[in-house]
């Protein structure tokens, strides 16, 4: 069965510091979501193995965006549980024809590849350590966030209806800006703006963007919001009043 | 470039940066702060580093731009609490010492930083 188009799948697993990204995550998801998106959220004790498989095999998502610890050859949601090996083709299938993004460690060098070897159509991760700030609580500053506003634009822009590659420029230019915040932008004076900046650069340095750049997972998002003139939409959705004040006078 | 562009550029970086170690001239290293006052002195010194910063360039040998970056981070990490602030996705947690010591012991962890660490020091060059 072919993956379905505006469907998403959000892993956000909040155990071993994976809330200071699972929670912009769901942030970012809300803020961009869609009318008519089809759109899951996998937290906390949810992230786990067996109720991602449940979501892939009845929900068949086009995009899974998955924050968790990840090595080489092994990707983990809650409880460090494994969900994805490298060497396991029966894993790898499970991302066939998806845009799977993995915000994790060191994935691109092995697993990512094998994942689009395997069948997915664009896999994005990092080829080395992932770097994050844990100075504030999670959620509770753009201190903490900001590492994974640069990372969860890619997320942003594909709700929005852009295309895999539109989506990973947007994200390039988003870590720009971060970066810029903390050098030159109103964030510099922050007590740990210089840790900050290099986290974004190291991040940014080691981003790994593979396979299709024309995958649109949501299309008609991109229609709605990018395309049609609002004045059209308006003329277009005043036609049938316009009708019924017509019969109504007649 | 005239010493106004010098200063627009000194006042456009962070405060932190301005007293780390960044442009090296004759085996000796200048903060951004030290650049300032020679640029505006209008000493021999600051011209050769204005003409660095015009440039776009900080440093001579590989060696010395990597001495200079672990210097740089440590006096950048020295100052901070003794609690957990850096963490990875690879589920490991650091204290501004423990990234210190690792990237003292030049670990790969440690590396990455010295070299990502190179590279902020160009992009502070080239702030215009």
């Amino acid at each position: 069965m072919p993956v379905l188009a505006n469907t998403f799948l959000f892993v956000e697993p909040d155990d071993n510091y994976l809330n200071f990204g699972s929670v912009p995550m769901h942030q970012i998801v809300e803020a961009n979501k869609q009318p008519g998106q089809d759109i899951t959220e996998l937290t906390g004790i949810d992230a786990n193995p067996d109720k991602i498989r449940q979501i892939l095999a009845t929900k068949n998502p086009m995009v899974c965006s998955m924050i968790g610890h990840g090595s080489e050859s092994v990707y983990t949601v809650q409880n460090l549980a494994p969900l994805l090996h490298a060497e396991n083709p029966e894993e790898l299938t499970l991302m066939k024809d998806r845009v799977v993004l993995l915000t994790s460690c060191l994935t691109a060098t092995t697993l990512g590849p094998a994942l689009i070897v395997a069948g997915a159509t664009v896999y994005a991760g990092y080829k080395k350590e992932f770097w994050f700030y844990t100075g504030d609580s999670p959620g509770s500053s753009r201190a903490v966030q900001s590492p994974f506003i640069a990372e969860f634009q890619l997320i942003a822009s594909l709700l929005r209806g852009k295309n895999t590659g539109e989506a990973r420029a947007d994200q390039l230019k988003k870590y720009d800006e971060e970066i810029a915040y903390w050098i030159t932008g109103e964030g510099k004076n922050h007590a740990d703006a210089s840790e900050l900046s290099r986290i974004l650069e190291l991040n940014k340095s080691i981003s790994v963007f593979l396979g299709e750049a024309s995958v649109s997972p949501s299309p008609q998002a991109g229609v709605l919001g990018a395309q049609i003139n609002p004045a059209i939409t308006f003329g277009v959705a005043s036609i049938p009043i316009a009708y019924m004040i017509y019969k109504a006078l007649a | 470039m005239s010493k106004e562009l010098v200063a627009r550029w000194f006042n456009k970086i962070s405060e932190a940066e301005k007293d780390l170690p960044l442009l090296l001239s004759d085996g000796y290293a200048y903060t951004p702060r030290m650049t300032y006052t020679e640029v505006m002195n209008e000493s021999a010194l600051g011209t050769k580093l204005q003409a660095l910063i015009e440039s776009g360039r900080f440093g001579t040998s590989t060696l010395e731009e990597q001495a200079i970056a672990k210097v740089r981070l440590q006096q950048i990490l020295a100052s901070k609490p003794d609690k957990p602030m850096f963490a990875t996705l690879s589920n490991k947690v650091f204290t501004a010492r423990e990234l210190m010591q690792e990237i003292e012991s030049g670990t790969e962890l440690g590396s990455q930083w010295v070299t990502n660490e190179i590279f902020h020091m160009t992009n502070i060059v080239r702030v215009r």
